[in-house]
């Protein structure tokens, strides 16, 4: 499976570097739906550039990337194509490793839930096996390296090609069953960008499956290893921020950084939900509105955990697919991120119901960003309603995405367990509703 | 004996008479140079600066751009070159949609005297004519944007005019209609210029209602105010035109105007002269003036001291011997000091030196000790990981 993971990446590098060389690069990089105020390059170059006149770069409101990102770019800040092309390619690999471990582990319980006879006699057309599963790490990596909104993103430089490859290593040290190093990369994780912590369930879920630990409330070891996981993940934070206040000797950062994630004061606009919003909010109801956008993207994760504590890894899809909807300043690269784990659930095509117009509509609207943004911002002839509209389809698509598939998902296990022909007690056919 | 004590005491009082008459021809004669010496350095000047505004707008008050540009043309003739003469119009009159006589302002009816020529040179014009403007015009802080032709260049030595028209209140005029200066503010702009020594001698003339108001509140040296009339009593226009339709000019300033012509350069017509202009027969306020903050005589203060820009020029046919006691001049110094190298304007830094001279940006650099334990870490994690046994596969 090598070569055909090297000539994709071939190719994915191909495609950047042709788009760094082109005029489009400019352009791109000056797009709302790719560089946000808190991912731009253009901001890591003012914050380093400040840096060099001697002040602090997280003095103005301009620069609220973290530490560990400007020790990174003093030194690479001439290669800057050349890492973020890395970065997309050590993503996918990781992705692709991930994806490969995860299908044996699938696999593996799969052949278990089989010889124990949990499986219903039909649903023989429902099991997946190992020759479809073969091209799926292959596929994932092609979908996330190929997919216009990463390309759209790298040549942009966006910043978030970094978030998504501390991700997907992360993703990959749970999915490898290394407790340590998927505690310091969540941290890592959480230090970039406040709302991976609540990957943090998912990735408790899956290393308690792993060491046949059950999910009891009362079992001593299940509270035993949560103890041991988050400790590892609060001490790896907590040495990660004390080191950041050695590089520029102030805990400017902190409010420069989460501060500013959490209260959301810059209102450009972007495909999120929360510019419009405050954009004509009152004053006084800020306060208030902001706590409950940001509480709605933790909200989900318990209910979701006690729903999928099966399923982590389906639970870890869908948890970054809500951060990437509801986060205060989302861009196409954290959606590109969950897009590139839509191969690994290809088996649930047939109880997926929207899927065509959910396409169509997540296609028409990423064509329809740009003209209406152009429509409101260079011609004047629409207004901010227009382009908020549009982000409105466009996350209301994602959402009825990641349901379908949240849905479809469920469908299956329930088939799974109870066979494919379901029938009521009087023998007719009975249909499967989500209640 | 009574007739020869008085022959000796009438020749004592004879020849003190004739001691005494001599003693006065002397003073007199020696007097009259010394007079003429002490006119010639009485008054102080070198240079005159003149700071003339309208601040009414609208087609309606086109009289007081009359009086401004009257007053602007006197100044000029009698000497003031406009680049010491700053105007401010608030309006522009003569091209005026509503003016019948396109280019033209004229100052008397039957259109006699058009005091815009050719040659007028307006320094603030329509919304410029600001309070703001005004105080920064006075009191020297300016932009550094802005063009000489808008400054008042006034140093220590210069008697400076200021004529100012519009209409006005107790204590206030109005700039533009939207906004007033009051008497106060003027006076501490002018106690400002006296710190900064920015005037020699201050006439300031007003030409509004209840003029007399606003220069109530000087309180700066070498200042002479006069105004049109009193507090509570209003300053009336002179004549209108029918032709154009408006009132031309205020009474004040048209008698003022017309005592201004006939001044000339040379002319030793004073002060109090011009306090004369305009009785209330004529005027129907009352004018006013202040002179208690002047340390001169106003009988002794010129009108060119003020309107016109007079050269002191002394000719002489003899000559004048320079070289004064130059022993003791030099004497004065002690000799440490002319032992010293005297500084070439080369030994400095070159030019191109100071020019570019920018501090040096020094490159920041992370601290050594995050550098450390970052790695320190990364190795610490890597060994965790991958445990110790497998270093000598990896090296």
């Amino acid at each position: 499976m090598a070569a055909p993971l090297v000539l994709v990446v071939l190719a994915a590098v191909t495609v950047r570097a042709a788009l760094y060389r082109s005029s489009l690069a400019a352009f791109i990089a000056e797009r709302v739906e790719v560089a946000s105020p808190l991912n731009a390059w253009k901001r890591v170059v003012e914050g380093l550039a400040l840096l060099d006149l001697g002040v602090s770069p997280y003095s103005g409101a301009i620069f609220h990337e973290t530490p560990l990102i400007i020790y990174l770019f003093h030194f690479l800040i001439e290669y800057a194509e050349l890492v973020f092309m890395i970065t997309d390619v050590l993503t996918a690999v990781a992705l692709y490793l991930a994806i490969q471990d995860f299908n044996k582990v699938v696999f593996k319980k799969q052949k278990l839930l089989i010889e124990l006879d949990k499986y219903a006699p039909d649903v023989a057309e429902l099991i997946q096996t190992p020759m479809e599963m073969h091209y799926i790490p292959l596929k994932v990596a092609l979908f996330y390296l190929l997919n216009p909104y990463t390309v759209m993103s790298c040549v942009a430089k966006s910043t978030c090609a970094i978030n998504n490859s501390v991700i997907a290593f992360f993703i990959l040290a749970t999915i490898k069953g290394s407790a340590f190093l998927s505690a310091v990369f969540l941290a890592l994780a959480t230090y970039q960008s406040l709302y991976p912590l609540t990957l943090f369930a998912p990735a408790l879920l899956y290393l308690l499956q792993r060491q046949f630990i059950p999910i009891k409330l009362k079992s001593k070891s299940f509270w035993l290893y949560t103890m041991q996981y988050a400790s590892l993940y609060l001490c790896s934070l907590v040495v990660i921020i004390c080191l950041s206040f050695f590089l520029l000797n102030s805990w400017d950062f902190i409010p420069s950084v989460y501060g500013f994630i959490l209260s959301v004061p810059d209102l450009t606009p972007n495909i999120g939900l929360f510019w419009y919003f405050f954009a004509e909010m009152f004053e006084h109801f800020s306060l208030f509105f902001v706590c409950v956008f940001q509480i709605n993207v933790f909200f989900y994760t318990i209910p979701l955990a006690i729903k999928l504590k099966e399923h982590p890894v389906f639970f870890m899809f869908v948890q970054l697919a809500i951060i990437s909807i509801f986060k205060s300043y989302p861009t196409l690269g954290d959606v590109a991120l969950y897009m590139a784990f839509l191969p690994v659930w290809s088996h649930l095509y047939r109880f997926l119901r929207n899927i065509f117009i959910l396409s169509c509509v997540l296609i028409f609207c990423s064509f329809l960003f740009p003209v209406l943004w152009h429509l409101w911002i260079y011609a004047g002839s629409a207004n901010s309603n227009f382009y908020y509209a549009i982000t409105l389809t466009f996350n209301i698509g994602q959402i009825l995405l990641i349901s379908d598939y949240f849905y479809a998902f469920l469908r299956r296990e329930y088939y799974l367990t109870h066979g494919l022909h379901l029938t009521r007690q009087d023998g007719t056919e009975a249909m499967l509703v989500l209640k | 004996m009574a007739a020869a004590v008085p022959s000796t005491s009438r020749a004592r009082a004879a020849a003190a008479l004739l001691l005494l008459l001599l003693g006065c021809c002397w003073a007199a004669l020696a007097g009259g140079p010394q007079d003429q010496a002490e006119q010639f350095f009485r008054s102080g000047h070198t240079n005159n600066w003149a700071v003339l505004v309208c601040t009414s707008r609208f087609w309606f008050n086109y009289r007081h751009v009359a009086n401004t540009l009257s007053v602007y043309r006197s100044v000029k003739r009698l000497g003031i070159p406009d680049s010491h003469i700053v105007l401010m119009l608030a309006d522009d009159m003569a091209c005026n949609p509503r003016n019948p006589k396109p280019a033209t302002v004229f100052s008397h009816k039957n259109m006699e005297l058009n005091v815009y020529g050719d040659d007028v040179e307006v320094d603030y014009r329509s919304y410029e004519v600001t309070v703001e403007n005004f105080l920064r015009v006075l009191t020297g802080r300016i932009p550094p944007s802005t063009p000489r032709s808008k400054r008042l260049l006034s140093d220590d030595r210069s008697n400076i005019l200021i004529y100012m028209t519009g209409h006005g209140g107790n204590g206030f005029l109005k700039f533009q209609d939207s906004e007033e200066i009051t008497n106060v503010e003027l006076a501490d702009a002018f106690e400002q210029m006296w710190q900064k020594r920015r005037y020699n001698e201050l006439l300031f003339i007003i030409d509004t209602c209840q003029g007399a108001s606003m220069y109530e509140r000087f309180y700066s040296p070498n200042i002479m105010a006069l105004a049109s009339s009193q507090v509570g009593e209003d300053s009336l226009s002179h004549q209108p035109d029918l032709g154009i339709g408006v009132h031309l000019m205020d009474r004040y300033t048209f008698y003022v105007l017309e005592f201004l012509e006939e001044i000339h350069p040379a002319s030793q017509t004073n002060m109090n002269d011009l306090f004369q202009v305009c009785p209330k027969s004529l005027c129907v306020s009352t004018p006013g003036h202040r002179t208690d903050l002047f340390q001169r005589d106003p009988q002794k203060v010129l009108i060119t001291d003020f309107f016109g820009s007079v050269r002191k020029v002394e000719i002489t046919t003899e000559t004048l011997s320079l070289d004064r006691d130059v022993a003791g001049f030099e004497s004065k110094f002690p000799e440490e000091e002319l032992a010293t190298e005297p500084l070439k304007y080369a030994e400095q830094l070159p030019v191109a030196q100071i020019i570019h001279q920018k501090p040096k940006q020094k490159d920041w650099h992370p601290p050594g000790g995050f550098i450390l334990g970052l790695w320190a870490l990364i190795i610490m994690v890597f060994f965790k990981t991958y445990g110790i046994k497998h270093m000598k596969h990896v090296f």
